[in-house]
């Protein structure tokens, strides 16, 4: 997905002469033929990522529309302070692109983890944040991204993810309804996407059916829009590769609490708590209920609760 | 008098610029009098004789990187025309018109958002290595303090910085040894400061501070392709005998009293 989003950036910045891609000694290959077609409009800022983040503000305050490129820890984590008050509190359309998104990095250990994410961008105003599901996400990211006029922050996880949307022609701000279904819905976002339709796949096989719906744009959350289509459900999952309590579950958690709704809300995600267990991403996904046979598992529990409730009416 | 300002214009300006610090300190009840102190020389010669402001669009930057020296920022910029006239009047206070640490939307002229220390150095940077890209005659200066160069994010782009080429930058280093708890001189290894900027790889010169000539002369020094690093040794609380040197003026507040005495010695 990152080679997506990075494409489309780079097909769209022939026509923007003032796209600029600062990558923090990150991306291998990734930039090859950027380098060589447009070498003054690249910078490889090396492992110093709060004079990376920093001169970005100043490279947009001159006129670029600055892409910084690298590792989710080293966008938001080590230089949160210039993210904070040199790019989000001057409202500087920078482009924070961020890889390795959850534990897709995995077995590499915590500190190549990115849980926590989201919930340091809910502490930065101003700031657009978009998790992208598939690559044709990715590009519609990068277009969206490219036109903003404030900074976003696109969380990516690697290469090689799959394609899920059957056309390209998405509005990224709008939540994307990838199946129509009733009783449940799972909202997701990003990385975890492969197994949330793994599990769709799998229940679709057992005759159930739940509403699944993407959420590519997290900030800000499109509540208007999502609300209407949550209106007949009886339980929402969120599922995601992300602590729960800072990313989308506790931010549909807040939705709920602000309109009248008539669900139950379940959250799937990273417990809370630093990763010590060597396993690799899938292995850890099934650790924390978040691989396709958990998540089909939950939906499970909760469509034969509603079963259960109607036999026992009956 | 110096020979580069014989009528004495800038250094009246200077002294203009510290009432009217110490106007805002006594008004506002606000901190860092003597941070704005030592830097009123440097912002004088800047604004009266160095940076081009005119046409407004193509002009030169400032950008103050010790945002807590925001009083001689708008002093400069109040008696530059720049601000709103009547602006620098309510600064710090309820419903004022600026902060006591920078913001950029709240006024003209007040380039980059500072406050915390290490970041408005590198935001100068990118701003002169885009200006360069864009190859704008227009050039960057930016001030930083000593204590603010015990943050790493300075040597960040120390290191980095030279490999642009970026010789529209000019950095002073407001080298009055009093930080707020301090000397840096003796919390780290500070010195030979100049001689760690050289060895980074960029042209540095030692000057006094408050000398407007010797300033003169290091701004316009051929920096050979290199970005330039002027270290001002300057005193804390410059102007007023009994601000100065004296570490209690990073936080102490102006008194009607004190402010009488200051300005009779300000005239």
């Amino acid at each position: 997905m990152r080679s997506s989003f990075i494409d489309a950036v780079i097909a769209l910045s022939k026509e923007r002469p003032e796209v600029f891609i600062l990558s923090g000694d990150a991306g291998l290959g990734v930039f090859d033929q950027f380098q060589r077609t447009d070498p003054h409009r690249f910078l490889n800022m090396g492992v110093a990522e709060q004079n990376m983040a920093g001169f970005a503000a100043g490279l947009a305050m001159a006129g670029f529309r600055v892409v910084l490129y690298n590792i989710i820890p080293f966008v938001l984590y080590r230089c949160y302070e210039q993210v904070r008050n040199d790019i989000c509190y001057q409202r500087l359309p920078v482009v924070l692109t961020g890889i390795g998104s959850g534990v897709t990095y995995a077995p590499a250990g915590m500190t190549h983890y990115s849980v926590e994410d989201l919930g340091i961008c809910r502490t930065l105003p101003n700031l657009t944040v978009l998790s992208p599901i598939d690559p044709v996400e990715a590009r519609a990211a990068a277009a969206f991204a490219l036109q903003a006029t404030a900074p976003v922050y696109v969380r990516l996880p690697k290469r090689g993810e799959p394609t899920f949307h059957t056309h390209g022609d998405i509005d990224i701000t709008l939540p994307q309804v990838l199946q129509v279904g009733a009783e449940v819905a799972l909202l997701f976002h990003g990385s975890v996407a492969e197994e949330v339709i793994a599990a769709v796949e799998a229940l679709g096989a057992e005759g159930a059916c739940p509403l699944v719906i993407a959420l590519p744009l997290l900030q800000p959350l499109a509540e208007d829009a999502l609300v209407p289509l949550l209106a007949e459900m009886r339980h929402v999952v969120t599922v995601e590769e992300h602590f729960v309590g800072c990313g989308l579950g506790s931010l549909i958690a807040r939705l709920a609490t602000r309109h009248h709704v008539g669900w139950r809300l379940h959250t799937l995600g990273i417990a809370d708590g630093f990763i010590h267990e060597i396993q690799d991403c899938r292995h850890l996904r099934q650790r924390h209920g978040i691989s396709a046979a958990g998540i089909a598992a939950t939906v499970r529990r909760l469509l034969g609760t509603r079963a259960a409730a109607r036999r026992k009416a009956v | 008098m110096s020979s580069h300002d014989s009528s004495g214009e800038t250094r009246r300006r200077a002294l203009e610029i510290r009432r009217r610090i110490i106007d805002m300190a006594h008004r506002s009840g606000s901190a860092h009098v003597g941070s704005a102190l030592s830097c009123a020389d440097i912002l004088a010669v800047l604004y009266f004789e160095v940076l081009r402001l005119r046409p407004w669009e193509n002009r030169d930057y400032f950008v103050l990187s010790k945002g807590h020296a925001a009083m001689c920022l708008y002093a400069a910029l109040d008696l530059s025309g720049i601000l709103e006239p009547g602006q620098a009047d309510s600064y710090f206070l309820n419903d004022g018109a600026l902060p006591a640490h920078l913001d950029r939307f709240t006024g003209r002229g007040i380039e980059v958002s500072a406050g915390s220390l290490g970041h408005g150095f590198n935001v100068a940077l990118g701003l002169a290595y885009g200006l360069k890209l864009r190859r704008s005659p227009q050039a960057v200066y930016a001030l930083i303090g000593d204590g603010e160069s015990q943050e790493g994010s300075i040597w960040e782009g120390a290191m980095f910085a030279p490999k642009l080429g970026l010789d529209n930058v000019t950095v002073f280093l407001d080298f009055n040894n009093l930080q707020g708890y301090g000397r840096a001189t003796e919390l780290c290894s500070f010195e030979p400061v100049a001689d760690k900027w050289r060895a980074f790889g960029w042209h540095a010169v030692d000057v006094d501070g408050h000398d407007h000539e010797a300033l003169c002369d290091a701004i316009a020094q051929r920096s050979g392709g290199r970005p330039k690093m002027i270290v001002a040794r300057t005193v804390k609380g410059k102007g007023v005998s009994f601000m100065e040197d004296q570490l209690v003026w990073h936080y102490y507040v102006v008194t009607a009293e004190l402010r009488a005495r200051a300005m009779e010695e300000l005239q």
